[in-house]
């Protein structure tokens, strides 16, 4: 352990400058995350400036704008907006303009060097009933940890609902199980066993063995 | 039930909808950054990740989801971001989100009196420590002293005062782990 690696990273947050990185021992994390503790129990540094949050507002609607963005698939866009403007259209779905994306990312540049994830790290995919209705989303991050997040809304359903997930070789593999209350859900989980970029796609089944929605992962 | 014909063209979703992803930052991004700063303890930090949750969750975000839905989405890809934080800038992950317990930052009606927790338990903690180990912590974390300001204020040397800091965190620290989270 370097002892004056650690002192320097103290007494940065102490000071409220950035640390610098050095290789921290196991040891080590405790008496950072107790320096942390105490630094964020300063009074009256919790809350972020007005400059920030504006300067990140300007920043992200750059982002959204950018014309590098790809755009989502034609044929999916249709069905999904004809689904969104129809239920805009019977009052029953407040956010009509809401398209299901397919691996966007494309980072705002930050003031660190951070590693923002690119769109090869995220996957996407709709979730759709075998007639083509959409009843959620899922996302799959491949990092350190690699994750899967799903939403779904399944009309006057109440119960349990497990996720399979399906790799390249046509395995399937069960990922967890969640519950759906008045017909919306969502699950989130870390994903270790199976490589994100394998994925093929997902299903969702219901309590009584019946198959809810699947979707596939965007390449 | 839910395959097939049997479900509605147009389903209803949850009236508590974002409009916009105006709205989803506007809703979010005081409460992200407190969490993250509770999460690293300096600005600069905070800032960054916090860009980076939303620059990441953004893309994908599909806004008829309902608020809590969204809410964690953004959480899960804190979690992400602050793991990889900390591996870049330490190797060791100090600090973690978990999206079960710390979804009361996104959902709490101020996400102040989420963070509040954080006074009463640096106050726990340094009340367990004897007097000098409280004094200098006291001077550097809660007064923002520098350690010749704090070394200057209780009488020692530079180089004591930075023996003394450490061994005050390092007996800190185990009464913030006798503490439990």
């Amino acid at each position: 352990m370097s002892n004056r690696r650690l002192f320097a990273f103290v007494d940065a947050l102490a000071t409220g400058r950035r640390p610098k990185r050095f290789r921290a021992q196991p040891e080590d994390a405790d008496v950072l995350r107790t320096a942390i503790a105490l630094r964020a129990a300063r009074p009256g540094e919790a809350a972020p400036t007005e400059p920030f949050v504006e300067g990140l507002f300007q920043r992200l609607s750059e982002q959204a704008k950018s014309p590098s963005m790809p755009e989502p698939r034609p044929a999916r866009r249709l069905r999904v907006r004809t689904v969104l403007v129809a239920a805009a259209a019977a009052g029953l779905l407040v956010a009509g303009t809401a398209v299901v994306t397919e691996q966007l990312h494309h980072p705002a540049p930050t003031s660190a060097a951070a590693h923002v994830p690119q769109g090869s790290q995220l996957r996407t995919g709709t979730f759709q009933t075998t007639d083509g209705q959409v009843l959620g989303q899922i996302v799959a991050y491949r990092g350190h940890p690699s994750w899967v997040y799903m939403n779904v809304n399944v009309p006057q359903y109440d119960g349990t609902i497990e996720c399979m997930l399906q790799v390249d070789n046509g395995a399937t593999v069960a990922f967890g199980t969640f519950t759906v209350h008045g017909g919306g859900g969502q699950f989130s989980k870390t994903l270790s066993e199976v490589n994100v970029s394998q994925l093929r796609g997902a299903k969702l089944v219901s309590s009584t063995g019946s198959t809810v929605a699947a979707a596939t992962f965007a390449r | 039930m839910v395959s097939g014909g049997d479900v509605p063209y147009l389903h209803v979703v949850d009236d508590d909808v974002y409009r916009d992803w105006e709205s989803v930052y506007r809703d979010n991004v005081d409460r992200l950054y407190r969490l993250m700063y509770a999460r690293v303890g300096n600005r600069a930090d905070a800032e960054d990740l916090t860009s980076e949750v939303f620059s990441t969750a953004l893309g994908p975000l599909r806004l008829s989801s309902s608020k809590g839905q969204v809410r964690a989405y953004l959480l899960v890809t804190a979690q992400t971001v602050l793991a990889s934080h900390w591996r870049r800038r330490l190797g060791q992950p100090v600090t973690a989100i978990d999206p079960d317990t710390d979804i009361a930052y996104l959902t709490e009606p101020s996400a102040v009196e989420v963070v509040s927790d954080a006074p009463a338990r640096a106050r726990k903690i340094l009340q367990a420590l004897p007097d000098r180990y409280r004094r200098i912590l006291e001077l550097r974390f809660l007064e923002a002293c520098s350690i010749k300001e704090a070394a200057r204020s209780m009488g020692i040397s530079v180089s004591n005062a930075k023996v003394l800091q450490h061994r005050a965190l390092r007996m800190a620290a185990n009464v913030d782990l006798e503490l439990g989270p």
